[in-house]
């Protein structure tokens, strides 16, 4: 095989990675994912008792599953804006995210020391909570770009 | 970008969401292109060209912005 087609293949592999999407009753899927993990997380809290921690992690991967899937899964009508609007939100997400990991523990640092004098002290954000916030403004930003398109 | 695509469409006879149909993409894309708030691609522009049976020069034109 020579460099040319090597690269060709590389690129085609590119391509197949970029376009990847999950049909359209996939949403449906992810949403009942996301539900079902948030249901979880509320009935772990309130209702059962005893150690359950691996109840709750489980739910919050649970989340962010059901969240990625309802973020890669195909529209009913697919077209070359809606694919524009996807790269948009996803951009948006990425930055927004970065910077709310960057800011947000400063604000929480910040914020529990002026309510309680000597409050908590200053920690990083868990992986959980910035991806879970990416997810939910690149959604949040596709369905509205959608919406006022 | 400026076009003419609500008149070439009106010619035609179509409405939005046959014109969609015919290109392959939503009623609401349409209407973006229409005012102006989504530049289509080649393709798209391309497919319009064929059903309107012109060039594509003659139904989008550069505006004053795109010419700076």
């Amino acid at each position: 095989m020579n460099t040319k087609k090597i690269m060709e293949c590389e690129r085609n592999r590119f391509q197949k990675i970029i376009n990847f999407r999950l049909p359209h009753k996939f949403m449906t899927i992810g949403i009942a994912i996301a539900a079902l993990s948030i249901i979880t997380m509320f009935v772990r809290a309130f209702v059962m008792e005893g150690d359950t921690e691996w109840l709750k992690e489980l739910s919050k991967k649970g989340l962010l599953v059901g969240m990625l899937i309802m973020s890669i899964s195909k529209d009913k009508q697919e077209d070359e804006m809606t694919l524009a609007l996807r790269s948009q939100s996803y951009a948006i997400g990425f930055v927004i995210g970065v910077v709310y990991a960057l800011v947000m523990p400063y604000v929480e640092f910040g914020v529990s020391n002026v309510v309680n004098s000597g409050g908590e002290s200053y920690k990083d954000l868990g992986d959980f909570q910035v991806l879970l916030f990416m997810l939910m403004i690149q959604l949040m930003f596709y369905h509205n770009l959608k919406r006022y398109r | 970008m400026e076009n003419t695509i609500k008149v070439e469409r009106a010619i035609l006879s179509l409405t939005q969401d046959d014109l969609a149909k015919k290109i392959g993409v939503s009623r609401q894309t349409i209407n973006s292109i229409e005012a102006n708030r989504y530049v289509p691609s080649t393709v798209l522009a391309l497919k319009l060209s064929e059903l309107f049976n012109k060039p594509v020069n003659d139904f989008f034109k550069l505006d004053d912005n795109d010419l700076k």
